[in-house]
């Protein structure tokens, strides 16, 4: 067993050989399933999730089809598009095999969570009556779950060209101290890992693209006030690399299309190419 | 076709990024493959001020700040390492010699590197949390290298290699980057520090010669600094090498029993024996066993032998061959010191005796080779059966440092000890998810089992009982763990009450059915004598001249059984609770208050119901005529001892009341002096009284009770009652009375005693009879000491039996002996208030007397058997409950006081330690070697005078029996947790 999160103190190195201000390997890829309407894979760490996006498409999502809560057609009147999204936690994703049930109360929590942040930042009032699917699959964990959920699904809603605002960028931060510990000198972490997670207090934050505006906020553990900010201030300024590191991974993806001629000449591209 | 896979050259870090592959098995036996990433740097600086190179990217925290370095630019040499050395133990090195580390005189600048952190948190968390306690100490030096997260220091395991070889060689690795890192640094003196690893490993210390990395073996290493030779003692011995690891854990450690039918035929043919197994109090590791079949106890030495047996169980023994007995231990062995470095969730990887047991039965096994030709040595046994556990619910607290910090947050399940309050009680493993709410507070847990593979017993939590030290709790814990019943009343208890509650009076008209064959005493001039602020009166007294010259004598009695029924709900509750239990600040009644207190209570002035015994007695206290009879009385004045001290004593008061006390001081004194020339023993244990603030109720401070006359006038009368109910309820009943015996002790009982008294003072201790004893022990006087002789007497008191109750139809009539009292029959009959004894022995003499029909739960003799089982029971529980809140009222008095030097008495004297009295608290403590300098001094004891000579560091001498200076004070272990009062020797 490696030693766990109170080790920080003595060298100021996370468990897993991080310092506090440092995300894990961000790897992503847009476009991997070619007959998506939109589709993305996303690493955070041994964190991994793949996401497909279909629509927006004209009425309710097909009955049966992986939906989430309270789908099922009453869109047909509404003036905005429906974000529909539906995670899928395979049984493989963690340590110890579980199947976990369609009405898992946590993941209900994940969809809906997810589903409001998009909303609000997809152009959903051009599709009137229309849905926008998010199938999310969850193939392995390792911490930041609803981080990496909320990052895999904007790629995936760029790649299907749905307008939106800007990038949600999601990341997690923490705190080096417990809530019980008296700690005056606590460090904000950034990214958590499983373990850390596990073992320390953490939020998930969500920001809309380069600004500090706040999309998601979650904290399901007890925080102590005075670290909050800190924490915050770190989630925030994490946010902001994220979306540095989903940019590049477009603009690289986009960069390749139009050299494979993906594109057609001509068409107004609003990029350079070099 | 879009692929996931990742080309190597888009990633920047690849290089940098490994991942740490292990398999861990779950307690339900599932084996789970953890993959964890590992994110190599470069930036982790080497911290020593030497190096500049690593100050560039030394790593800041959230605040900015920089970490210092923490190796010193300057480090100490050695005769092999003249220009400085830095440390670098690998993990052995910490867990054979973690106390070597924290020696002030040397081992400054020590490299501990992360996987050999991780290696002594796996092996044991109280040393972890020794060791990350000294990386955080300024003036130490320790420095945690996290070379697993370095580039150039991390190691992959290769194929076939196990963990512990890749982990030695990542140590080899660490160290040699080290050395060729620092000697890139230029200092001003030339040569850079080396880097020394330190291993007990042959196997590592080879191959880092092979390798040419600077090597050392703890032995080798010590023996080179200045006061070597002291710190080569802390040293394990070499055979004990290497033993830590690799230990096969599924063997069972612990000898499986025997089959109940085995047990039984063996115990019939003589070939085993049965008994309670006892724990000694100084040494846990040494229990004893009385059977019948041998006049002293035999000795159970070492878990093995006492094989999961608890304190209290009844065990089937086996004597062991004659080349295996020994002597008792000489040595006090306390659990919390050997074992305090055990882990509580990883118990499988250990041995099952840990090394410092096995060195302090080594000591002991060398003693007793020298000796055996002497023929001390004491007959052994192992046992090999349990017929019955005793287990109870047990009050202790968490130790604090088998939890781990996961556990601290409360999240996870944590596998931690519990300290018992009881010392003779292991350490019992208690599994929690509440660990963080349940440190720093007295719980109560219960034992489920104790398997054979397992060290210790393993328990659940019942509940918490509040904060340790608060007084709520503290009390609380008393009752729990001597089972006193202290809840309230239920309501069935409370229905059997009169139901004129407070109101209830005598009634008027001597015609109502309360009044048959009472005689009414009311008239006469009836007094009682209490400790102060007593409520629950049991007894009165009255004395009157007769017109013949002899006097009138009665001893009024509370009628309890008027009230309290046969077999209803308040008779069962009070057999079951069986006495009062009075604590310091607390009182718990076997009746309800309202009785006790109340209609029961012989108040003054009021009328009440009695049961009298009426003497008539010449001048010389000869008994001319008894009679019992159930009365009213109407008692004139409740007095304190000191309130009726001062009345005797001044001459101008010369009422009848007053003289009547006169009169039974005088035929009390000559009662005594009759008893004591019969031969009644005058004994003693230290008591003390709690001064406690009045408002508050906090204890402010001790003082030694004080006698008076009058305690030994009412002690008297109580006895001649008791003695004169005994004799008639057993004509009346010789089946089935209830009586109080007190067994001769068997004389070996009294061997060491008699035998300190002998070597020490040239006193002999006759034991032939009660007599003999009583006249010997008077003549155990110092002249230049008058407590020396209380002293004897405390010490004489506890090689004495317990007085019991008994059915009379259970013993022999020459059984029935008091011997204490040296009276040939004996019961309680003057307390029914508060014990039960007596309330059964009322109804029996009513019975006798023909007052009212027999009942037949007082003519059952089963039924008797089973009320005499358990009042002795919790007669005995009830008598220690009230000193152990003596104890905690003292050490409570303690705190907050300066520390203030006591006389104090040696008792008792081990190899290692001695016990001492303090009078004046009435309180025992242990005083250690290692108590009484730092270092250990070295000692010589001597069984056969009593005498241990120290030298070293510290040279005394105690003899037992010495009065010496102790300084006493009250002190919190922080390891623990647990408070106690703490003495230091300050003089000789």
């Amino acid at each position: 067993m490696p030693l766990d999160t109170s080790a920080y103190n003595l060298a100021l190195l996370r468990v897993d050989g991080r310092r506090w201000n440092e995300l894990r390997r961000l790897n992503a890829q847009i476009r991997t399933q070619a007959a998506a309407d939109g589709s993305s894979y996303l690493e955070m760490g041994h964190t991994k999730v793949m996401c497909v996006v279909t629509g927006p498409n004209e009425g309710g999502p097909k009955r049966g089809g992986g939906s989430g809560p309270g789908a099922g057609g009453g869109n047909r009147d509404s003036k905005d598009a429906q974000v529909e999204v539906s995670v899928v936690v395979a049984g493989f994703s963690s340590v110890d095999r579980k199947r976990r049930g369609r009405g898992d109360k946590r993941i209900l929590e994940l969809q809906s969570t997810i589903s409001s942040a998009l909303s609000a930042s997809l152009h959903t009032h051009l599709f009137p009556h229309s849905t926008i699917t998010i199938s999310l699959n969850v193939l392995s964990q390792d911490g930041s779950l609803l981080a990496a959920l909320i990052n895999a699904a904007t790629l995936a809603c760029v790649d299907a060209g749905i307008p939106m605002t800007d990038y949600i960028a999601a990341c997690t931060a923490g705190s080096t101290s417990t809530y019980a510990a008296n700690d005056e000198n606590a460090d904000p972490l950034l990214d958590l890992n499983h373990q850390e997670e596990q073992e320390l207090p953490s939020l998930t934050v969500a920001t809309l693209g380069n600004s500090d505006r706040i999309a998601v906020l979650v904290c399901e553990s007890r925080v102590q006030v005075s670290r909050l900010e800190g924490m915050l201030a770190v989630g925030v300024d994490g946010c902001k690399q994220v979306r540095t590191i989903l940019d590049n991974v477009v603009r690289e993806r986009g960069k390749r299309m139009l050299m494979e001629g993906a594109v057609e000449k001509g068409a107004a591209v609003g990029m350079d190419l070099d | 076709m879009a692929s996931l896979k990742r080309s190597a050259i888009s990633d920047p870090f690849a290089s940098n990024i490994s991942s740490k592959v292990y398999v861990r098995s779950t307690k339900s036996g599932k084996v789970q493959k953890i993959v964890r990433e590992v994110y190599l740097r470069q930036d982790i600086p080497c911290s020593s001020q030497l190096c500049q190179a690593c100050l560039k990217t030394a790593p800041r925290n959230a605040a900015g700040e920089l970490t210092p370095f923490v190796l010193s630019d300057r480090p100490a040499g050695t005769k092999t390492y003249p220009q400085g050395h830095y440390l670098v133990p690998d993990t052995n090195a910490f867990l054979s010699a973690m106390d070597l580390f924290e020696q002030s005189s040397a081992f400054y600048d020590v490299i501990v590197l992360q996987i050999v952190l991780e290696e002594v948190r796996n092996r044991s968390l109280p040393l972890y949390n020794r060791l990350v306690g000294l990386t955080k100490s300024e003036d130490k030096r320790f420095y945690v290298f996290f070379n697993e997260f370095r580039l150039e220091t991390y190691v992959n395991r290769d194929q076939g290699e196990t963990v512990n070889d890749r982990n030695d060689r990542a140590v080899r690795k660490a160290v040699k980057w080290y050395g060729e890192h620092l000697a890139q640094t230029k200092t001003k003196k030339g040569e850079a520090p080396a880097v020394v690893m330190l291993s007990n490993d042959r196997d590592n210390l080879r191959k880092a010669k092979a390798e040419g990395i600077p090597a050392s073996s703890l032995a080798d290493y010590v023996g080179q600094l200045k006061d070597g030779d002291k710190l080569l003692d802390m040293i394990p011995d070499a055979q004990d090498r290497d033993v830590v690891r690799d230990k096969k854990s599924n063997e069972h450690l612990y000898p499986e029993y025997l089959s109940l039918s085995k047990l039984m035929t063996g115990v019939k043919a003589g070939l085993l024996h049965q008994g309670i197994f006892n724990v000694s109090p100084y040494n846990y590791l040494e229990g004893s066993i009385r059977v019948p079949a041998f006049p002293k106890a035999l000795l159970i030495l070492g878990r093995e032998n006492i094989n999961r047996a608890v304190d209290g169980d009844i065990v089937v023994v086996e004597v062991l061959p004659k080349d295996q007995w020994k002597e008792p231990s000489t040595k006090v062995l306390e659990e919390d010191a050997l074992t305090k470095n055990e882990n509580a969730d990883t118990e499988e990887g250990q041995d099952f005796i840990t090394e410092k047991e096995r060195k302090a039965l080594q000591e002991e096994a060398k003693r007793t080779l020298q000796k055996t030709t002497e023929g001390h040595a004491q007959p052994t046994a192992r046992v090999v059966g349990i017929i019955k556990r005793n287990w109870r619910q047990y009050v202790g607290h968490i130790d604090q440092s088998t939890v781990s910090q996961a556990g601290k947050q409360g999240r996870k399940q944590d596998t931690v000890f519990l300290i018992p309050m009881d010392k003779k009680i292991p350490k019992i493993r208690l599994r929690t998810r509440q660990v963080a709410e349940l440190l720093g507070k007295r719980i109560l847990v219960t034992i489920d089992a104790w398997d054979r593979d397992s060290r210790h017993p393993a328990g659940h939590l019942v509940r918490s009982l509040g904060e340790l030290e608060t007084k709520a709790a503290e009390t609380e814990a008393l009752l729990l763990e001597y089972d006193v019943q202290y809840r309230p009343f239920p309501k069935t208890v409370l229905d059997c009450l009169p139901k004129e509650g407070h109101d209830w009076k005598v009634p008027a008209s001597t015609d109502d059915p309360g009044w048959r064959d009472r005689a009414d005493l009311r008239d006469l001039l009836i007094c009682s004598i209490d400790p102060i602020g007593c409520q629950d009166i049991d007894d009165a007294l009255h004395a009157r001249p007769l017109p013949n010259g002899n006097f009138e004598v009665g001893v009024h009695i509370a009628d309890v059984s008027h009230f309290v029924k046969p077999n209803n709900a308040m008779d069962m509750e009070a057999s079951i609770r069986g006495t009062t239990v009075y604590l310091v600040d607390k009182r718990i009644d076997m009746l309800p208050m309202l009785l006790g207190t109340d209609l029961c209570s012989l108040k003054p002035y009021v009328e009440r119901y009695a049961f009298s015994v009426i003497w008539e007695m010449n001048a010389h206290a000869d008994i001319v005529g008894a009679r019992f009879t159930k009365s009213v009385i109407k008692s004139r004045e409740a007095f304190s001892y000191e309130q009726a001290q001062l009345r005797i004593d001044d001459a101008s008061q010369q009422d009848d009341l007053t003289n009547s006390i006169r009169t039974l001081l005088m035929l009390s004194k000559k009662l005594k002096q009759k008893r004591m020339d019969a031969g009644a023993l005058s004994l003693s244990s230290p008591e003390v009284k709690i001064q406690m603030e009045s408002e508050t109720s906090d204890p402010i401070d001790v003082k030694t009770k004080q006698l008076l006359d009058t305690n030994s006038l009412v002690e008297e009368f109580m006895l001649l009652a008791n003695i004169s109910v005994a004799g008639k309820i057993y004509e009346a009943f010789p089946q089935t009375a209830i009586l109080r015996r007190h067994a001769a002790p068997s004389k070996t009982n009294f061997d060491e005693l008699s035998n300190q008294l002998k070597v020490k003072r040239g006193m002999e201790l006759n034991v032939e009879s009660s007599r003999a004893l009583a006249d010997s022990l008077d003549r155990c006087v110092d002249p230049k000491e008058p407590f020396f002789n209380t002293l004897v007497r405390i010490m004489a008191t506890r090689c004495m039996m317990s007085a019991e109750y008994f059915c009379s139809g259970t013993q022999s009539e020459d059984e029935f002996r008091h011997y204490g009292l040296a009276s040939e029959i004996y019961t309680h009959f003057t307390s029914p208030i508060r014990r039960y004894a007596d309330l059964v022995a009322h109804r029996q003499l009513a019975a006798a007397i023909g007052y009212e029909a027999v009942d037949p739960s007082v003519r059952s003799r089963g039924r008797l058997e089973a009320v005499c089982k358990n009042i002795n029971v919790r007669h005995r529980n009830a008598q220690l409950a009230g000193r152990a809140s003596i104890e905690y009222y003292v050490g409570q008095a303690l705190r907050g006081r300066p520390a203030g030097n006591e006389e104090a008495f040696i008792i008792k004297i081990f190899s290692n330690g001695f016990v001492v009295l303090v009078p004046r608290f009435g309180i025992e403590g242990l005083i250690r070697l290692r108590d009484l300098a730092e270092p250990e001094p070295a000692a010589e004891f001597d069984p056969e005078t009593y005498t241990l000579v120290t030298s070293g560091s510290r040279q005394v001498k105690v003899d037992l029996f010495q009065k010496v200076v102790v300084k006493v004070s009250d002190e919190k272990n922080e390891l623990t947790g647990k408070r106690g009062v703490k003495m230091e020797l300050v003089s000789p």
